[in-house]
């Protein structure tokens, strides 16, 4: 076998290899993307906003689809296309004050418009952490390793989150 | 399935309500195209083309720069990183502290930028606002860090629309 030959395998073996974990990133985060645009829209309220940032977390997930852990493919994809959607709000509202622009931008469901109104009273974080307690159920331990915050402050932002959605819907106690 | 009232369990109403919602809304159809691998081929260059495209790529860079150096140079946003105000959450503070800690830091021309009306319609649409420029800041509202202008002139957005939520740290936060 030639010098060119075995460059070649090993071109060839290279781009097995890429098409194999392409292959396998897909089948692992694809079924979680359409719920995942669907979270974003809630907690960005921006139905557009949402769908940039789910395409902005799902190629940096699968550019760094070596590091992923193997454990909880929703929670590894969520917790990317959080902080970058905590990332993007925070650029936004700079980017409005900057230019003196303050344009309330939320998406409400006409079926439930009162849950919708009070989700929006929230703050983004409070709203990710009590959706991924009531929707997913993940943890408080869980869910403060995915927003990077300690585990009391996801207990204080649900615990309030939680009752200010009562609060707004009379849902009571 | 079983017959559940879900009016007995507020938590349980509000899970299934939130579920329910989310589920309602939209969502694509499918994720973006991996570029990787498959497509590779179709935009392979030759090594004769490397010079040419690194030749415009550092110009199209360049011309970028330049613009964007001059967009930032006019407005760079006072609690933007690398300002020397970042990180300082005035969002939290009600205008006359805002006021106060910027003069603290040497910022004494402020146009004080003060939006009235209402954030959203009563049926949730966008509302109706104003703005008019003041010297002296109004005694409440949301305080939105603004921009430093050329000659150390600040510009910060004071927001009093009725259903106004505030942003930042101090987003949902009762008005100042």
């Amino acid at each position: 076998m030639t010098a060119t030959d075995v460059t070649g395998t090993a071109r060839a073996d290279g781009a097995a290899v890429a098409r194999d974990a392409q292959d396998a990133f897909e089948a692992a985060v694809r079924p979680h993307y359409a719920n995942l645009v669907r979270r974003l829209v809630l907690v960005l309220g921006d139905p557009h906003d949402a769908e940039d940032v789910a395409q902005d977390a799902y190629l940096k997930a699968y550019r760094s689809w070596d590091r992923f852990d193997g454990v909880d493919v929703r929670a590894w994809l969520y917790t990317i296309a959080l902080r970058l959607a905590f990332n993007q709000l925070r650029g936004r509202r700079r980017w409005l004050a900057a230019i003196g622009r303050i344009e309330p931008r939320t998406w409400a469901d006409p079926a439930d418009p009162d849950l919708s109104a009070a989700l929006g009273t929230l703050d983004p974080r409070t709203r990710s952490a009590l959706l991924l307690s009531l929707v997913d159920g993940y943890t408080h331990a869980e869910i403060a390793r995915m927003l990077s915050v300690p585990e009391g402050t996801v207990a204080s932002w649900i615990s309030r989150g939680r009752a200010a959605l009562r609060r707004e819907l009379d849902l009571g106690r | 399935m079983d017959d559940l009232d879900l009016d007995l369990d507020p938590n349980l109403d509000l899970m299934t309500r939130l579920s329910a919602l989310e589920a309602r809304a939209p969502g694509p159809a499918a994720p973006p195209e991996l570029a990787h691998g498959r497509r590779r081929g179709r935009f392979a260059l030759s090594l004769a083309m490397a010079p040419v495209l690194a030749l415009a790529v550092v110009g199209a860079a360049a011309a970028g720069a330049a613009v964007i150096s001059r967009m930032a140079e006019g407005y760079p946003g006072i609690e933007n990183p690398g300002q020397p105000l970042a990180g300082a959450n005035m969002e939290c503070m009600t205008p006359p502290d805002a006021a106060a800690f910027l003069a603290a830091h040497g910022y004494t021309d402020v146009d004080w930028q003060v939006e009235s009306g209402t954030a959203v319609t009563p049926e949730g649409g966008k509302g109706t606002s104003s703005s008019v420029h003041v010297t002296t800041p109004p005694a409440h509202g949301y305080v939105i860090p603004g921009s430093r202008l050329p000659g150390g002139r600040v510009i910060m957005v004071v927001d009093q629309r009725v259903g106004a939520t505030g942003v930042g740290a101090c987003f949902g936060h009762p008005m100042p």
